[in-house]
This record gives C-alpha cells, sequence and structure tokens, in this order.
C-alpha cells in the first residue's frame, strides 16, 4: 500500500515535473497564516439536502444521443469498439 | 443601448428578415478576422432563421429573443455540433447533448452562430493556449483578446454575434470583457446550471453572458438562471425585472480593496482613473470605505491551488479510451500517458500535474487542505465586509492587456495577472465588469445572490461615468 507513485505516473503524462513557477504559487500557501478558528461551513452551502435529491430512475439517452457516442469512440473494428489491450500489475 | 430590443424591433417592423440578419454575422465570422471562431454552425442557424421568418411572416408575435444571433464559448455541449475546448484532445469530438443553459436559450428561440475560441479547457487569461490561433483583440489585434472566454467577448465587441455566452472560472468572462470593453457577467454561484459545461475546476465554474448592454445582460441572465436537477448546486432564483435595476437607491455605501490600489503591480493610469472614480461616486452622496483584505499573492495561489486540484481530477477522464484523441501504445497505462502527453497543451499538463501534486499523500495537508481553509477565510471576509457595505468595486486587472506571444513564456506572471477576479470567485460572488471606470473596465460584487444589486449598481454608474 505504502508504493510511492510520482506526479508523472499519478497524472498519465510522460516526464512529468513540477513546474517551477507553480512551486512558487504553493510556496505562498505553506507560508501563509492558517486560521484554526476558520468557519469551515462557510463553502458547505452548496450540500444538497437530503430531501432535495434528484429521483433515483435511469434516464434512457436518445438514439442520437448514443448514435454520436458511438461516433465518438476513437477505434471501431468489425463492428467493435476497441480498447487498449488492459493488463494487470 | 440593448442590442437584443433593437434587433427585436427591427424583424417584427420587418426592417430586416432573420435570414438576411444570420446569414449578415455568419459572413462577418466566416473572415474569423480575429481567430476567434472554432466552429461555424451555419447550417442550423439559417435553418432556425427562416423559421422565425415564417412566423413573422404569418403575423405570428415572437418573443424578444426569438431570431437574436448567439455566440457559444466552446466548452458548452450543443448536440451535435464539435465541442472542442479549444484542445487537440477533443479536435474532433461532438456533443452528444447540449447545456441546460444553452438549451433554455435556444427554447426561447436564440440562434446560435459559432462556438468560440478560447484558452483550452479555460486554462489561460490570454486565449493564446489554443489550437485555433491566437485571439486578437477587438481594439487593437496585436494585444491578446483575454482569457479563457476571449473569443466571446471579441465577437460580442465586434459585433459578429449579438451576445455571447462566456465560462467564468476565476476571472474568464470578466478579464476578457474588460479587455474588450463590453460587459461581462459571472453570477452568484449557482445561479446558473453547469450541466453540459465543460469541467475545469467545479466549485468555482460559472456560466454567464456577454454583451453589450446591462439590458442584455439582464435578459439572458434571467433565461439561464434556475433551479437545475442535473446540476444539484443549483438554485432557483427571481426574475430581474427591468424596473430593479434602474432603481438605485437601495445603494448606499460601496467598499473598495486598499491594498488592490496600493500594490506594486497596479499600473499607475488604471490607479488613478480608479481613484477618479470612487471620487465620482462619493459626489454622489454615497459613502464609500476602505477595506482590508488577503494580498493578491494569497488570492492567487489559494485559488490555482484549488483550481489546478480540481482541473486535474475532473481532465483524469481524458485518456482516449471512450472519446477524443487516441494514439496506442503498448496497453492501457502506455495508450493512457501517450495520448495525454501529446494532446494537452503545456499549459492544461502544468495545472494537471500541479493538481496532482497537491492531492498527493504528503503534500495534502500542507498546501491543498491549507488552501481549502484560506478559501473559508476569504468567504468569512466577505461575509463580513458586506455587513459594512452593498458593492464592492475593483478594478478587473492591474494593467492593460499584453502584446500577443508576450504571456505564454511567463506562466506566474500569468497567473498573478488574475490578482483581482479570483477572490470574486472563491467567494461565489455576482461579479460584473463594465466597460468603464479604467482602460479594462471596472468590477462590480454584491454578496452572493445580490446579482439584481449588481445590476443596479451598474446601471447607476453608466449614469455617472
Amino acid at each position: 500500500m505504502s508504493k510511492i507513485m510520482t506526479v508523472d505516473i499519478l497524472s498519465s503524462i510522460k516526464g512529468a515535473v513540477p513546474s517551477e513557477s507553480v512551486n512558487k504559487l504553493f510556496d505562498v500557501i505553506k507560508n501563509a497564516n492558517q486560521n484554526n478558528n476558520a468557519n469551515n461551513n462557510v463553502n458547505n452551502n452548496n450540500v444538497v439536502s437530503l430531501n432535495d435529491l434528484r429521483e433515483d430512475v435511469v434516464i434512457e439517452s436518445s438514439k442520437i444521443e448514443k448514435e454520436i457516442i458511438v461516433e465518438n469512440f476513437p477505434k471501431e473494428k468489425n463492428g467493435f469498439l476497441v480498447v487498449a489491450k488492459v493488463i494487470e500489475d | 443601448m440593448s442590442q437584443i430590443k433593437k434587433i427585436h424591433t427591427q424583424l417584427i417592423n420587418k426592417e430586416i428578415s432573420c435570414t438576411a440578419l444570420v446569414q449578415e454575422k455568419l459572413n462577418l465570422l466566416k473572415q474569423n478576422t480575429h481567430n476567434t471562431v472554432n466552429s461555424l454552425l451555419d447550417s442550423m442557424a439559417l435553418e432556425l432563421a427562416s423559421k422565425v421568418d415564417a412566423k413573422i411572416t404569418n403575423g405570428e408575435e415572437i418573443g424578444l429573443l426569438e431570431g437574436i444571433p448567439f455566440g457559444i464559448k466552446d466548452v458548452y455541449m450543443v448536440q451535435g455540433t464539435y465541442t472542442t475546448a479549444s484542445s487537440d484532445l477533443l479536435k474532433n469530438y461532438k456533443s452528444s447533448y447540449t447545456a441546460t443553459a444553452i438549451q433554455k436559450l435556444l427554447d426561447a428561440g436564440a440562434i446560435p452562430l459559432v462556438k468560440e475560441n478560447c484558452d483550452s479547457f479555460g486554462h489561460g487569461s490570454s486565449s493564446e493556449n489554443t489550437i485555433f490561433g491566437a485571439v486578437k483583440n477587438a481594439i487593437n489585434p496585436d494585444l491578446v483578446g483575454g482569457g479563457s472566454s476571449g473569443g466571446s467577448a471579441v465577437n460580442v465587441a465586434k459585433d459578429f454575434t449579438a451576445f455571447s455566452i462566456g465560462g467564468d472560472t476565476g476571472g474568464s468572462i470578466r478579464q476578457p470583457a474588460g479587455y474588450n470593453k463590453v460587459y461581462g457577467l459571472k453570477p452568484t454561484y449557482g445561479r446558473i446550471s453547469r450541466y453540459g459545461l465543460m469541467a475545469y475546476a467545479s466549485s468555482t465554474d460559472c456560466v454567464g453572458p456577454i454583451a453589450k448592454s446591462i439590458e442584455d445582460i439582464r435578459i439572458v441572465l434571467n433565461i439561464m438562471s434556475g433551479k437545475d436537477v442535473r446540476d444539484q448546486t443549483t438554485f432557483s432564483s427571481e426574475e430581474i425585472l427591468e424596473d430593479t435595476v434602474s432603481n438605485s437607491s437601495t445603494i448606499k455605501t460601496v467598499g473598495y480593496f486598499k491594498n488592490f490600489i496600493e500594490s506594486e503591480a497596479i499600473s499607475p493610469q488604471i490607479k488613478q482613473d480608479f481613484l477618479a472614480t470612487i471620487d465620482k461616486i462619493k459626489a454622489k452622496g454615497i459613502k464609500v470605505k476602505e477595506l482590508d483584505f488577503f494580498n493578491s499573492d494569497v488570492l492567487v495561489s489559494t485559488y490555482y491551488t484549488l483550481a489546478m486540484a480540481e482541473t486535474a481530477s475532473n481532465l483524469s477522464r481524458l485518456d482516449g479510451t471512450n472519446y477524443g484523441a487516441r494514439i496506442e501504445g503498448e496497453n492501457l497505462k502506455d495508450t493512457y500517458s501517450i495520448t495525454r502527453s501529446e494532446k494537452f497543451s503545456e499549459e492544461s499538463k502544468r495545472r494537471i500535474i500541479g493538481g496532482n501534486q497537491v492531492l498527493s499523500q504528503g503534500f495534502s495537508d500542507e498546501i491543498y487542505l491549507k488552501a481549502q481553509n484560506l478559501r473559508d477565510q476569504i468567504s468569512a471576509r466577505f461575509s463580513d465586509d458586506f455587513n459594512e457595505v452593498d458593492i464592492i468595486v475593483s478594478p478587473v486587472t492591474p494593467a492593460n492587456p499584453p502584446k500577443i506571444g508576450e504571456s505564454l513564456n511567463d506562466p506566474l506572471a500569468m497567473y498573478l495577472s488574475d490578482a483581482y477576479t479570483v477572490g470574486f470567485s472563491l467567494g461565489e460572488l455576482p461579479t460584473l465588469t463594465i466597460p468603464k471606470g479604467t482602460e479594462t473596465g471596472l468590477q462590480i460584487t454584491a454578496d452572493k445572490k445580490k446579482d439584481a444589486q449588481v445590476l443596479q449598481f451598474a446601471n447607476f454608474l453608466n449614469d455617472i461615468l
């Protein structure tokens, strides 16, 4: 479980390395004053009430929607949509 | 002057046919003089225009937005159209459904003309980070159009569209509106559904109109607002009436952030013009308060830390498996990383990597969670400030738009140029850019859900500036 993952693996971007410019922004955060009394509820106004959840129903996609989804698939062979070879490691 | 009302009157008086109007705008857009066009929706637009003409010919009544041509930032889904986010990865991606905000405009009869150029996935403040060529400023084409909704602001400024729909995460409507001298509104977070807007940073992403008048902003805002079960952060809101906007008597006290104006980064001209505007407000008997606020570097760093974390998460689905470009590798993981390495722009990669840095074990407490804490402090400060003042005014940017090509090499400078816009995004507040007061305009902000008050004060400033 303690396997260390580098940012290139986490980001699925080959040769990814942290940017100096972005690190400068993060340094500002590290050095900023943390307010332990900050009201942690301030940004929780967007929490949806249990009484306000949408119906848990399956909405069938329209024919055109399905057609476009298939059209967007990057690779097709003999009528099948092809994905890359899956490996387990 | 409301472009929407002007065109509406011309249509019902049969001074112009809708088809001729739409064709005229399409002809202008086709030349793509300012690199604002990612794709033209010409056949759809002309078909809709002919239906409006048929209604008028038959003597049927048409709604205010029926036949009004508009533009859409290329991050909104419109079924059957290309939605590229100005990215190489989604260059050939077609929307399978339509965004709620856009559907509401279509239902009201507005006619979409164009998917508009922007920074790829909203990642930028200049509309140069795009595969469709840097957007040119409407006033001086050597300068950037601003971003990320640069194409939308330029199209409105050049009258290629009557209004456009932009997206604002940290200033992406307000800054290009200021750079091109038009109006641009970031409503209260949640007032307009984000369903069908390609996500950048979900906790601050907002849909908003860019237009040439406050009245047009009001009309389009009213149409797009409302609760949507497909975006559970939305809330229901009341229609803002024209009479409400013309009454500014409820605004007694205005504040501004002293440190924004005393910052070394602000250009002397913008500072001088802003302070002159403050004097004009005072002269009208409105009380003006100087407010203390967080330093710009803290605001920018808090915003970018959270926005990068959210975009790293949101864009992790773009791996070439189900849609978008795919470059095959030896296996699934290899395919993911080759596709993403080659198809994301340098700026998008920088933000994704930054986001994964702050979310990773060992860094999240020190950076991400601390940025969340800072955001809470910023929101709390806004709440306190709005107990003291009705409106906060601010410049839109510290400086004038840069020349095309100048910003891309210095990402930190570009991030810092968002100093005056990102705080209001973190606060989820309604903020409007008006093209007055300084060279790049003024921002007017009110407390959450008080979008009407923003328009009221804008109307008042329009009269005195």
